[in-house]
C-alpha cells in the first residue's frame, strides 16, 4: 500500500509508485537493451568467428587443391619405399602396381581423402567450432603425441615466455617513455626518438641477426639460440637463469626493432591529449607533473591504451615466425609455419579458431571496459552502443 | 617510481619465466637423472680435407680396410667419448659459424649451398666430410600433346637426346654449384659399386655426349622441322604459335638456377619458355600425377638422394625409363625401344648367370639409355658435413656423418680418450620414438642407431657389411647365380638345389601364437636360392648386456622373428594394417629360418632374396637380431608397447594410431610414457611373457621378473623406455628444448678404436706421368702412380686400372687394363698399333683407378702430342 500512497508536495501530487515503476522500468529498459547488445554482439561475433575459420579452412587447404598435393605425396611416398625394398623389386610389375595401389588407398583413407573435400570442410568447421580440436595429421608434438593440443600448448609456454616478456616490456616502456617525451615535445630525447623512428622499418629478427654476431659470435658472451643451454640444467633456478640469458638477444631484438617506432606513435598520440585546454589549466594551476601525466593525459587515453593492451596480449598466441627461427626458440610461430608448409589442416584450424574465439572475446570485452573507463560510452537505445 | 616499475618489470619477467621452468617441471619425461643429394669438381680438395683431419685423427689407423683390424690400441671399450650432446640447428650458415666459435663441434647435416660451402673453406679450425648421394636430372614430359595444335618437343627421343649437347655441365658445376658436384650422364650413381666397373663405358659416353650446343641445335632443327614447326625470325613456330616450353622448376636449391639456365639454353636454340616454379609438394601433382598428353609441363628439374652406397644399379634402366618403373601417368608415357626395354627387364630381373653377361647387359643399357633420354643426368652433387678439425669421425661416402652406423664407434677429440662433444642436426626429435613403427627421419634413426648394437655393420665406402656381433657367416648359394664375395671374413659356397627343412619356420600363426614348420606350410619341398647360416660367438650371452642391465638372451633374438610377423596377422592382439605390405614383400622371397642351436647361438635363413655380394645378404644376416626396423630393443620393452596396444590405449604405427584416434607409442617422452609405466606394473605383478607359447622356451625361470624389474628401475632413472645394447645410452631427451644426451655405455664389450680404420676414405689421388711427345706407329709407356694420403696404394687394394685413349677429336681410339708394377706403381703401355691410329696433335690418356676400399672411382689424365 505505502507504495501506492499519495503525497501532496509543494501542491502537486506525486504517485510515489508511478515514480518507483517508472525507475524499475528504466532499469529493466536498460538492462534489457544490454541484454540485446550483448547477445546481438555474441551472435555477430559468432557468425564473423564461423566465416573466419571457414575461410581459413578453405584457403588453407587451396580450396581443395590440397588435396591433390596430399595425393601426390602419399604416392611419392609409397613408391620410395617400393624402390628402397630389394625384394619388391623381383616382384613382377602387376605385383608390384597391386602393392604400390593397394598402399595409396591405404593412405589416402587415413588421412580422409576417401570423403569429397566439401563434407570434410564442415567436419573441419564443427570440430573446430566446439573446439573439439582433435589430431594432426602431420605434425606430432614436441614429445611426439598427435592431439593438437598438445602439439599446440607444449609450444605455448616458451611463447609465452619470450613473447610475453618482449611485448610487456615494449608496451610499457613505449607508453612511459611517449608520455614522459608528450610534455618534453621538442627536447633532444625527443628529437633523437623522431630520429630513430625509422629503424623500425626493419623488422626485430634482422637486429637479431647482427645481435647474433656480435654478443655470440664475436664475443661470446650469449648463446646463438635456443631456449636453454644444452643440456639444460636440472634445478629449477638454474633452468630459469639458463632461459633468461637465452632471453636476452630475442627481447633485445623485437625492443630495438620496434622501440622508437612505438615511442613515436604513442608520442604523437598523447601530444594531441597534452595540448588540451583542460591540460594547459591543469598545468596553470601548478599540479605536478606525475598528476598532470595521470589525471589529465593517461585517463582519456586510457580506451586506447587498454585496446592496444588487450590486442598485444592475444596476439602473443601466434608467436613470430621468423624471429624464432633465427634464434632457434621452439615457439608457436615456427609451429604454425611449419603446419602451413605440411598442409596440417587441424592445427591450422585449432590455430586460427582459438585466436579468433580470443579475438572475439576481447573486443565483446572491451566494449565493456570502454563503457567502465570511459563515461562517455553508454549502450544507446535501440541496442547499439555508441 | 621508476624504481617501482624496474620491479614490477622484473617481477613480470621472473613470473614468465617461471612459467615454463613450471612446466619443465610437470613433465615426467624431463627431470630424471642418469645410469650406468653431388662430381666433385675437384676431388683432390675434397680427399685432402678429408685426409688431413683423419690422418691426424687416426695416425695408427690401417688404410687396409679390407683386412680384419691389429690388435687394440686401447684399454677403453665402446665409444671414445663419455657424453655427447645434441642440438638443433636448422640454418646452416649458423652452425658453421657456431662451429668456428666452439659452440658446436660437429654440424651432422649435408650442405651443398655454395656460398656455405665457400664459408668452410674461408674458415679455420673447420674440417668437412664430403659425400655423393645425391644427383640432379631433368625430366622430360616424352607425351604427345592431346590438343592437336600444340607440339612437345621432348616426345621425340632424338630431341631429348639432344639435350645431351645442349646443356654444359661443367658450367653448372662452376657457376651454379660452386664446386660441388661432378658431371654426370648415366643412371648410375658416381659413388657405386657399378660405377667403377663400368667406368671405361661410360667415359665413352661423356666423350660422346659433351657440350655442343652447335650439335644440339643441328639435331633439334631436323626433328623440328620433321614436326612440322618452322624457324621464324629465330624462334620456332607451329600453327602460327611459338613452341612453348613449361618447365617446372623446384625452388627449394640450386635446381632453382639450373632450371633457369636450362631454360635459357632452350631459348637460345629457338624455343620459347615458360619457367613456373614450385616446391615438392606443388610440382609432384603436375609431373607425376598429370596425364603427360595434356603437355602441363615439358620439363621438370628432379633430385634423387641415395643414403647408402648403392652396391647393384641394375634395377636403375627399368625404373627410369620403361612404364614398369611406377603405375604413374609419367612412367606410363615412357616408350623405349624394344631392345632397350628387354635389356633394362632382364638387368631388373636379374636375368643373367655371370658377372660379365651382366656387365654386357650394362654396355648394352647405357647408350640406349643416353639415346632415349626420357631424363637427362646432369650432376652427382657434393655435399659436405662441417665438423671441428680437432674432431674424427666416418662418414657414409653417399650418406654422410648420418648414413653411417659406424659414427658412434669413431666419433672423438682428436687424441683424447673421454669427455663431451655437442654434435647439432638440423631437426630433432621429429617423431615418435618406438622400435616397431617410429620415427624413420634420419635426424632420429641417425641418433638411435648409437643406441643399438649390429650384428654386421656397412663399410662407409664400399657398402659391404663387416661382422659387429657375429663369429662367422656362411653363404651358399644357388650355382647359377652371380654371387662373390670381396671379404675375406665370410663364407661361399654354392649347390646345385638348396632345399629348406622341414623343421625350418616358414610363417606364424597368430591365433596358437606359434611358429608354422616348412612341413606344414609348403604342400611340396620347398627349396630356396640361398641359405645364410649366422653362428653368434659363444659368449654373446655373457658380454652384451641391455642398458637397463638385463642380461641380452635368446629370447630376444625369438622376440624379433616373432614381430617379424605378428603384426601383420589378422588374429594378432597388434594387428596393423600398415604392417601387412612390408610382411607380403618379405613373404615374398623369404622361405625359412631354422635356429639349429642355441649355444652358440646359430641359425640358418632360406630366402630368394640374393645379391651380388654375399656379404649383403642383408635381410638375412639381420633377420634375428632384435634390431627392429626402427631401433634396438629387448623383448622386454617390446611386450609393455604390445600390452598398451592390445589394450587400445595407443599404437605402434602412425597408421594405425590416426585410425584409432590415440597416441603413437614414444618411447622417450610424452603422453605415452605413462601408460607404458602402468603396463609394466601390470607385467611385472602378472611376470608376463608375450608370446608364451614359442617364447617361454627361450625364457629362464625369473628373468621376465628380473627384466620388468630392471626397467622400472630405469624409468625411475631415466625417465624413459629407450633400452638397447649399444655404444650410447640414452641419457636424458628434451622434447621442447630440442635436446638429447647420449652417454657412453661402459658395460659395451668391443674395444673403442675397433673401427678406427675407416675414419678415413681411402679415395687414390692418381697422377700419371710419361712422354708429352710420342710418335705415332712407336711404342710409348706411361707411369701411373696410385697414392692415398701421401702413401702407397697397396696393389691388394686396387681392383682395376683402367685407361682410355682420346683422340684430338675427343673420340675414344683404345681402352685397357694398366698392368701393376709394385705398391702404387701401375704401367699403361701404348703398342704401335695405338698409337699407329693417332693423328697428329694433341691426344690425351685418362686413367681410371678402381679400389676395394671405396665405390669411388679415381680419375688421372695426361695430354700428350703425336707427331708422324
Amino acid at each position: 500500500m505505502a507504495q501506492d500512497a499519495a503525497t501532496l508536495k509543494d501542491g502537486a501530487l506525486i504517485d510515489i509508485g508511478a515514480v518507483e515503476t517508472s525507475a524499475k522500468k528504466a532499469t529493466r529498459d536498460a538492462y534489457l537493451r544490454l541484454l540485446r547488445f550483448t547477445g546481438l554482439r555474441l551472435v555477430a561475433l559468432f557468425f564473423t568467428v564461423v566465416i573466419g575459420v571457414y575461410l581459413t579452412i578453405l584457403i588453407a587447404n587451396m580450396g581443395g587443391y590440397v588435396d591433390e598435393i596430399r595425393r601426390a605425396q602419399i604416392r611419392e611416398g609409397v613408391d620410395l619405399r617400393m624402390q628402397a625394398d630389394p625384394s619388391m623389386q623381383r616382384l613382377s610389375a602387376e605385383e608390384r602396381d597391386k602393392f604400390i595401389a593397394g598402399e595409396v588407398a591405404r593412405g589416402e583413407k587415413r588421412v580422409g581423402l576417401d570423403q569429397p573435400f566439401l563434407i570434410r570442410s564442415f567436419t573441419y568447421l564443427r570440430n573446430a567450432l566446439t573446439l573439439n580440436l582433435g589430431f594432426a595429421e602431420q605434425l606430432t608434438s614436441d614429445s611426439g603425441s598427435k592431439q593438437v593440443r598438445n602439439v599446440i600448448t607444449e609450444r605455448l609456454p616458451s611463447t609465452l615466455v619470450l613473447f610475453g616478456t618482449s611485448n610487456l616490456l615494449l608496451f610499457f616502456l613505449a607508453i612511459f617513455a611517449a608520455l614522459r617525451l608528450s610534455r618534453r615535445y621538442g627536447s633532444f630525447w625527443d628529437k633523437l626518438v623522431m630520429a630513430l623512428a625509422p629503424t623500425s622499418a626493419a623488422p626485430g629478427w634482422f637486429f637479431g641477426l647482427f645481435l647474433i654476431l656480435i654478443f655470440a659470435g664475436l664475443l661470446q658472451w650469449l648463446p646463438f639460440g635456443g631456449m636453454v643451454e644444452s643440456p639444460p640444467p636440472k634445478s629449477t633456478s638454474a633452468y630459469a637463469l639458463s632461459v633468461m640469458k637465452h632471453m636476452i638477444l630475442p627481447v633485445m631484438a623485437t625492443l630495438i626493432g620496434a622501440i622508437f617506432l612505438s615511442i613515436y606513435n604513442w608520442r604523437t598520440f598523447f601530444l594531441i591529449f597534452s595540448s588540451e585546454d583542460y591540460v594547459e589549466l591543469a598545468k596553470a594551476k601548478g599540479l605536478p607533473d606525475s598528476m598532470i601525466e595521470r589525471r589529465y593525459v593517461l585517463r582519456p587515453t586510457l580506451p586506447n591504451i587498454i585496446t592496444s593492451f588487450a590486442l598485444m596480449i592475444i596476439s602473443l598466441w601466434t608467436g613470430a615466425i621468423i624471429l624464432e627461427t633465427v634464434f632457434n626458440w621452439p615457439g608457436l610461430g615456427q609451429l604454425y609455419f611449419r603446419a602451413i608448409g605440411l598442409f596440417d589442416t587441424p592445427v591450422i584450424v585449432a590455430v586460427t579458431v582459438v585466436y579468433a574465439y580470443l579475438l572475439g572475446l576481447t573486443v565483446f570485452m572491451l566494449d565493456f571496459l570502454y563503457a567502465l573507463v570511459d563515461p562517455r560510452v553508454r549502450v544507446g537505445k535501440g541496442g547499439t552502443g555508441r | 617510481m621508476r624504481m617501482n616499475k624496474l620491479l614490477v618489470l622484473m617481477m613480470m619477467l621472473m613470473l614468465s619465466v617461471s612459467v615454463v621452468a613450471c612446466d619443465r617441471g610437470d613433465t615426467p619425461d624431463v627431470d630424471t637423472p642418469p645410469v650406468g643429394d653431388e662430381g666433385a669438381v675437384d676431388p683432390d680438395v675434397d680427399v685432402d680435407a678429408d685426409a688431413d683431419a683423419d690422418a691426424d685423427a687416426d695416425a695408427d689407423a690401417d688404410a687396409d680396410a679390407n683386412t680384419e683390424p691389429d690388435e687394440p690400441t686401447t684399454d677403453r671399450t665402446g665409444a671414445w667419448i663419455d657424453e655427447l650432446v645434441v642440438v638443433e640447428e636448422p640454418d646452416a650458415d649458423k652452425a658453421v659459424t657456431r662451429l668456428e666459435a666452439g659452440d658446436i663441434d660437429v654440424y651432422a647435416f649435408t650442405i651443398s649451398s655454395p656460398q656455405t660451402y665457400a664459408k668452410i673453406l674461408d674458415t679455420a679450425g673447420i674440417d668437412y666430410k664430403t659425400s655423393y648421394g645425391s644427383y640432379t636430372e631433368l625430366t622430360f614430359n616424352p607425351g604427345q600433346c592431346a590438343d592437336e595444335g600444340k607440339i612437345n618437343p621432348f616426345a621425340v627421343p632424338r630431341i631429348r637426346e639432344a639435350m645431351n649437347w645442349l646443356v654444359d655441365r661443367e658450367y653448372i658445376i662452376a657457376e651454379i654449384m660452386g664446386g660441388l658436384g661432378t658431371p654426370r650422364f648415366v643412371p648410375i650413381n658416381g659413388a657405386s659399386a657399378d660405377r667403377g666397373a663400368l667406368a671405361a663405358e661410360i667415359r665413352a659416353i661423356e666423350a660422346k655426349y659433351g657440350h655442343d650446343m652447335e650439335r644440339a641445335d643441328e639435331v633439334v632443327t631436323e626433328e623440328m622441322e620433321a614436326l612440322g614447326a618452322e624457324r621464324v625470325d629465330g624462334a620456332w613456330m607451329y600453327n602460327g604459335e611459338p613452341v612453348e616450353i613449361i618447365g617446372i622448376i623446384r625452388v627449394e636449391d640450386e635446381r632453382q638456377q639450373i632450371g633457369d639456365y636450362f631454360a635459357n639454353q632452350l631459348q637460345q636454340i629457338g624455343f620459347t619458355v615458360r619457367p613456373d616454379y614450385k616446391t615438392s609438394a606443388e610440382a609432384a601433382p603436375i609431373w607425376q600425377q598429370s596425364e603427360p598428353s595434356e603437355c602441363l609441363f615439358n620439363y621438370y628439374t628432379g633430385g634423387w638422394v641415395s643414403t647408402a652406397i648403392n652396391r647393384d644399379a641394375s634395377t636403375n634402366f627399368n625404373f627410369f625409363y620403361t612404364p614398369s618403373g611406377l603405375p604413374r601417368p609419367l612412367w606410363q608415357a615412357y616408350t623405349p625401344t624394344e631392345e632397350f626395354a628387354a635389356v633394362s627387364q632382364r638387368l631388373n630381373d636379374s636375368d643373367y648367370s655371370s658377372l660379365e653377361e651382366r656387365a654386357e647387359l650394362f654396355a648394352e643399357a647405357l647408350p640406349m639409355a643416353l639415346e632415349d633420354s626420357a631424363r637427362v643426368w646432369l650432376l652427382d652433387r657434393s655435399s659436405v658435413a662441417p665438423l671441428r678439425d680437432d674432431v674424427s669421425v666416418s662418414a657414409d661416402l653417399s650418406g654422410s656423418i648420418y648414413g653411417t652406423t659406424l659414427w658412434p664407434y669413431t666419433l672423438r677429440t682428436i687424441g683424447e680418450e673421454g669427455g663431451s662433444l655437442t654434435w647439432a642436426s638440423a631437426s630433432i626429435l621429429t617423431e615418435p620414438w618406438n622400435p616397431i613403427a617410429g620415427t624413420n627421419w634420419i635426424y632420429d634413426s641417425t641418433l638411435y642407431r648409437a643406441t643399438g648394437n649390429w650384428p654386421v655393420m656397412a663399410d662407409p665406402n664400399t657398402g659391404l657389411q663387416w661382422p659387429q656381433r657375429v663369429a662367422s657367416v656362411d653363404v651358399l648359394a644357388q650355382e647359377d647365380l652371380p654371387v662373390g664375395k670381396t671379404l675375406d671374413w665370410i663364407g661361399l659356397d654354392t649347390a646345385a638345389e638348396i632345399v629348406v627343412p622341414d623343421d625350418a619356420w616358414a610363417d606364424w600363426d597368430a591365433e596358437s601364437q606359434t611358429f608354422i614348420n616348412a612341413s606344414d606350410f609348403y604342400t611340396e619341398t620347398a627349396t630356396a636360392l640361398m641359405k645364410v647360416t649366422t653362428t653368434y660367438p659363444d659368449d654373446l650371452f655373457d658380454t652384451v648386456t641391455w642398458h637397463d642391465g638385463s642380461a641380452f638372451s635368446a629370447a630376444d633374438m625369438v622376440m624379433s622373428l616373432i614381430m617379424n610377423f605378428d603384426v601383420a596377422k589378422e588374429a594378432s592382439a597388434v594387428y596393423d594394417e600398415a604392417q601387412v605390405p612390408a610382411l607380403d614383400s618379405f613373404m615374398s622371397t623369404f622361405k625359412g629360418f631354422r635356429i639349429t642351436s642355441q649355444d652358440p647361438f646359430t641359425i640358418e635363413f632360406y630366402t630368394d632374396n640374393w645379391s651380388l655380394d654375399a656379404e649383403n645378404a642383408v635381410t638375412s644376416l639381420r633377420a634375428a637380431w632384435p634390431q627392429y626396423g626402427y631401433g634396438e630393443a629387448p623383448w622386454h620393452t617390446v611386450a609393455i608397447g604390445i600390452g598398451a596396444e592390445t589394450a587400445g590405449q595407443a599404437a605402434f604405427s602412425a597408421d594405425k594410431a590416426t585410425t584409432l584416434e590415440i597416441e603413437q607409442l614414444n618411447y622417450i617422452a610424452g603422453p605415452t610414457l605413462e601408460i607404458m609405466d602402468n603396463v609394466l606394473a601390470e607385467s611385472a605383478a602378472a611376470g608376463t611373457v608375450p608370446y608364451s607359447p614359442t617364447l617361454s622356451a627361450f625364457i629362464a625361470d625369473g628373468e621376465a621378473e628380473a627384466r620388468y624389474t630392471n626397467l622400472a628401475a630405469w624409468n625411475e632413472e631415466k625417465g624413459h623406455f629407450w633400452v638397447g645394447s649399444g655404444p650410447f645410452f640414452l641419457e636424458e631427451a628434451f622434447p621442447v628444448e630440442g635436446n638429447v644426451v647420449l652417454n657412453r655405455n661402459p658395460n659395451f664389450p668391443d674395444a673403442s678404436d675397433k673401427w678406427a680404420r675407416f675414419s678415413a676414405p681411402a679415395i687414390a689421388v692418381v697422377e700419371v706421368d710419361g712422354p708429352g711427345r710420342v710418335t705415332a706407329g712407336e711404342e710409348a709407356v706411361f707411369d701411373i702412380d696410385v697414392s692415398f694420403d701421401g702413401d702407397a696404394y697397396a696393389m691388394d687394394d686396387v681392383q682395376q686400372v683402367k685407361y682410355l685413349v682420346f683422340d684430338a677429336n675427343g673420340d675414344m681410339i683404345s681402352s685397357g687394363e694398366a698392368e701393376g708394377v709394385n705398391d702404387g706403381a701401375w704401367q699403361v703401355t701404348l703398342d704401335s698399333d695405338v698409337t699407329g691410329q693417332l693423328e697428329a696433335g694433341s691426344n690425351r690418356l685418362e686413367v681410371v683407378v678402381v679400389s676395394n676400399l671405396v665405390a669411388l672411382p679415381s680419375l688421372g689424365s695426361m695430354d700428350f702430342v703425336t707427331t708422324p
